[in-house]
């Protein structure tokens, strides 16, 4: 025993620290990724400085094929064969994640730096009474928008919210013949487009004279849009809950209606609200649908039943094409509000599903 | 324990019974809400475009006319129709390239960090409002857009589709199609990414103890798996870009003539954005009938494209499981 | 010597437990035959469950003790494609004559789930007062009726001081416990027991067993096991199922859970109570 003891290799420190082997790339693919990335970046720079050629064709005809070949190499040098098609496939890969981050990157960036040239108490507050395309930015504001935005929302999730839900408890809880046809309807339904919803609000209702363009019609034509999204989203979070808890409180002589208030929303709580906040996100910029169904109003206008209304994407839209600098920076500062709002609404269906994911 | 407790009378649950009932039957009826509404849009603008129909005849459909005052007048929306069709396949044509890339970087490719990084990036995308991705790009695209089309026309103008003979590079069908494309990417890519993210590790492993590259890999594993769910969310990106109205309203010039291929020339169509361009200045009630019409047929046509992806979707979720 | 003190005993327990055998009969399933679609997964069984004793349904995977058991209170329905022939009386009466409402049935016939499954939305409390909430039942003694159950599940002490807390902090065992608890709360004459322990530790498993012989004093007890000494822990009478391969389910043997375990007539039971298969 002793002598087996003694005869054991002494431990090196490093072995007992953990280490991934297996992730370490040798030198020459280092190399080979420096030289693949820097040779034709820098190539393309300096053609740049230099000469006249415009910056796309510089872009389309130099850059690309030049790193496409020069990852070919590194491609080749760090595996053999398999490696240049393989490098192929990661610049452009790479190209176009950087292409897409770059389009969201300016349209932020841009929102962010025009808006704030609006940005201002008044702005916030005041509605647009008496203000022209030509009035300076200290005057008037987005604040009857804001109302608009939320009033129309607001009861157009009243309307399609219950609609939502009791479609998927129709699928997940009764489970009735009709579940293929309603899944169908439904996945149809998210096709339609946001002006169609708009024409039919203005074709059932306005047309007719049963009520005219204001946020009731608005907000009809906003729930027809959400009620797709609602649906289908708790539809997903319903099935996530245990079938067990089902059959557990129909094991304790529970009836159907008792299983859902009780038992499946409750255990889906913050799933519906996901799919609520999921539904809004999808409307709150929705712009043709008011155009058809609220119009514009300068006022603020909090009667949902009488009178036109404007929101934000309407407001934006009102003032996008004006030939005024003021009229446009007030759009950028409408957007950027509209922005917030859907920011808001993104990192909350965020922060809610993860920590749904987590319960599970 | 009171375990000598009676029977419960039947009464009691009599009503819960009947309580059940009644709420089977109130969500079964919510539940067709949305057969309701399909059957309502289908009735309602079908029952406007019938007399619009018997009106210009089948015109309509094939001429580009729009002529509110001629005695009598002349509506036809064949170059919107069209060109709401050429603005979508521009808009495939870059988007589809685009975020299959996209989501093999972030499914294959990138360290799990910045491919949840990633799924964020695509997601805010996805949820910026059209109203406000017009205005970024009136502004912000368009001015160097105009740049890209010229030396397109400078150095490819010989192929026909990048002509341009008028010098105008305002307004065309590409920049259209460019900003479709910006809409279809995120919903592309993660129909895309999930799809890829569901490619069974066992046919992977597979793949790569022969030695697979990932190219070979993704040619003959993963994306013959996941195409019939990447065509479909390709099909639904299609149909978003068909019914899009106030992006497109923002960077296209509208004109009644079809624009066959002239890509990079000022001018084109579509439906969505006519109906909303002209019901501010409609002369009268028929016109406003016309409108509702071509929304008729924009609903036919989105609606059609929309059942062929969920048709193409579900057929193939079906051979998987 | 202390051998044969422990023997005395056991016989002594045994002969207790035989004297409760001429009872009354609580439920009894006569000619019970059960399709999936047109699988057919049980054949003809035939068993009578006194009142006031513990059954144990022993057998192999796949033998249809488990598909049986949801047979008697009316959750097999709940299956897309499942059908049943026979009749399962309950106090005489089948309950899947036609104006039975199954709420009823399983209001008077409880149910336990392999895994335990507490409404997680809600307290410990709540667990335990979900029954009324969902059967729509009213009683006043709330607390006296937290407490009691929760005393007969053998959890009380655990709880006591934090009933409301969620049902999720629970251990497994205490979860399953708990679920007993919710269980007894409506008040049922039978409680169903679907392989209660096969997810527990063995010392969570003992204080359930114990639990199990406690309740039988007061209510009749139906167990799927697959734990041949659990069977013979807490059982009075037990059943062996069996199928053959593609094959519905049958009872091979049942009676006195002395006689099965003790002196089978059948050499397949003595086969599998010894552990030779299954």
């Amino acid at each position: 025993m002793t002598t087996l003891m003694s005869e054991a290799p002494e431990i090196r420190e490093q072995d007992l620290v953990p280490q991934r082997p297996w992730s370490k790339r040798p030198t020459s693919f280092w190399l080979a990724a420096l030289l693949g990335t820097a040779v034709p970046l820098s190539f393309a720079g300096v053609l740049y400085f230099t000469t006249e050629i415009a910056a796309p064709l510089l872009l389309i005809v130099v850059y690309l094929p030049l790193q496409l070949v020069s990852a070919g190499v590194a491609g080749y040098v760090a595996k053999g064969k398999h490696g240049i098609l393989d490098s192929g496939l990661i610049v452009f890969a790479i190209g176009s994640t950087i292409l897409s981050a770059v389009i969201l990157g300016s349209m932020l960036a841009t929102i962010i730096a025009r808006g704030f040239e609006a940005l201002r108490p008044s702005f916030i507050f005041q509605n647009s009474v008496y203000i022209s395309p030509s009035t300076p930015l200290d005057y008037g504001g987005v604040g009857h928008a804001i109302v608009g935005t939320f009033l129309i929302v607001g009861i157009a999730t009243i309307i399609s919210v219950p609609l939502g839900i009791a479609s998927a408890v129709y699928v997940t809880e009764i489970r009735g013949r009709a579940v293929p046809y309603v899944r169908f309807f439904v996945q149809a339904m998210s096709g339609v487009p946001s002006v169609v919803a708009g024409l039919f609000v203005l074709t059932v209702f306005i047309l007719t004279g049963v009520m005219r363009q204001s946020a009731l019609a608005g907000a009809i034509a906003y729930a027809i849009l959400m009620l797709p999204t609602v649906a289908r989203t708790a539809e997903e979070v319903l099935r996530l809950v245990p079938e067990d808890l089902r059959t557990g409180a129909l094991a304790l002589g529970s009836t159907r209606s008792r299983v859902v208030f009780n038992v499946v929303l409750p255990a889906a709580r913050t799933g519906v609200i996901t799919a609520m906040l999921l539904g809004v996100a999808r409307v709150v910029g929705e712009t043709a649908p008011l155009l058809l169904t609220a119009l514009k109003n300068d006022q603020t206008v909090v009667n949902p039943f009488s009178d036109p209304i404007s929101a934000l994407p309407t407001f934006i839209f009102d003032n996008v094409a004006q030939p005024y600098p003021d009229a446009v920076t007030r759009a950028w500062g409408a957007a950027l509000v509209l922005m917030v709002i859907v920011a808001v609404l993104f990192t909350l269906t965020r922060l809610l599903s993860g920590r749904n994911s987590m319960n599970k | 324990m009171a375990a000598e407790t009676p029977l419960r009378d039947l009464s009691n649950s009599k009503k819960a019974n009947r309580a059940d009932r009644a709420f089977s039957r109130v969500i079964t009826g919510a539940a067709f809400t949305s057969l309701i509404i399909l059957a309502g849009i289908t009735i309602f603008l079908g029952a406007k475009a019938v007399p619009v129909i018997q009106d210009q005849g089948l015109s309509f459909l094939t001429t580009t006319v729009w002529d509110t005052i001629g005695v009598p007048p002349e509506y036809g929306i064949a170059g919107m129709l069209y060109g709401s069709i050429l603005l979508a396949v521009i808009a495939l044509v870059i988007a589809v390239p685009v975020s299959i890339f996209l989501a093999v970087f972030m499914v294959f490719i990138a360290p799990t960090r910045v491919s949840k990084f990633l799924t964020n990036l695509v997601d805010l995308m996805a949820a910026i409002p059209s109203v406000i991705i017009g205005l970024w790009a009136f502004y912000v695209l368009v001015p160097p857009a105009q740049e890209w089309q010229s030396l397109l026309n400078q150095y490819l103008g010989w192929i026909p589709i990048f002509a341009n003979e008028s010098g105008n590079f305002t307004g065309t069908p590409f920049i259209a199609g460019v900003v479709l494309a910006i809409m279809m990417i995120p919903i592309v890519t993660s129909v895309t990414s999930e799809v890829l993210k569901r490619t069974p590790p066992e046919l992977i492993n597979a793949a790569e103890s022969l030695g697979c590259s990932m190219w070979t890999m993704l040619r003959y594993v993963a994306l013959p798996f996941g195409r019939g769910g990447i065509v479909g969310g390709v099909m639904l990106g299609l149909g978003r870009a068909l019914g899009e109205t106030i992006a497109v309203f923002f960077v296209l010039k509208i004109v009644f003539d079809i624009n066959f291929f002239n890509i990079i020339e000022s001018g084109g169509g579509s439906v969505a954005t006519l109906i909303v361009s002209k019901f501010g200045e409609t002369s009268g009630d028929f016109e406003v009938d016309v409108l509702l019409a071509a929304g008729f047929f924009l609903f036919l046509m989105t609606l059609v494209v929309n059942m062929l992806a969920n048709l193409i979707v579900r057929r193939t979720e079906r051979l998987k499981s | 010597m202390e051998e044969t003190v422990i023997a005395m005993e056991a016989l002594d327990a045994e002969i207790a437990r035989t004297e409760k055998a001429p009872k009354q009969i609580e439920m009894s399933a006569n000619g019970v035959s059960v399709w999936f679609g047109k699988r057919k997964v049980l054949e003809n069984v035939n068993i009578d469950f006194p009142k006031k004793t513990v059954t144990a349904l022993i057998g192999p995977s796949g033998c249809g003790k488990s598909t049986f058991l949801r047979t008697l209170n009316r959750l097999h329905e709940l299956i897309p494609g499942a059908a049943l022939a026979g009749e399962v009386l309950y106090e005489g009466d089948d309950i899947y004559r036609q104006d039975v409402d199954p709420v009823h049935i399983r209001l008077a016939i409880g149910m336990v789930f392999q895994k335990p499954n507490p409404f997680p939305s809600m307290t410990i409390r709540g667990n335990v007062l979900s029954g009324l909430k969902l059967s729509g039942l009213k009683r006043k003694d709330h607390d006296e009726l937290v407490e009691q159950t929760l005393i007969s599940a053998g959890l009380w002490k655990e709880v006591k001081d934090r009933l409301n807390a969620p049902a999720g902090d629970l251990s497994g065992g205490q979860q399953q416990r708990l679920v007993i608890a919710r269980a007894l709360a409506v008040n049922p004459h039978v409680l169903l027991m679907d392989e209660p322990c096969s997810a527990l530790d063995p010392a969570s498993t003992l204080k359930i067993e114990e639990t199990i012989r406690e309740l039988s004093k007061d209510i009749t007890i139906i167990i799927v096991t697959h734990n041949m000494q659990q069977a013979v822990r807490v059982s009075d009478y037990t059943a062996f199922f069996l199928a053959e391969e593609n094959q519905p389910g049958f009872v091979v043997e049942q009676g006195l859970t002395t006689e099965i375990f003790g002196n089978p007539r059948d050499n397949r039971t003595l086969d599998y109570v010894n552990g030779r298969f299954g």
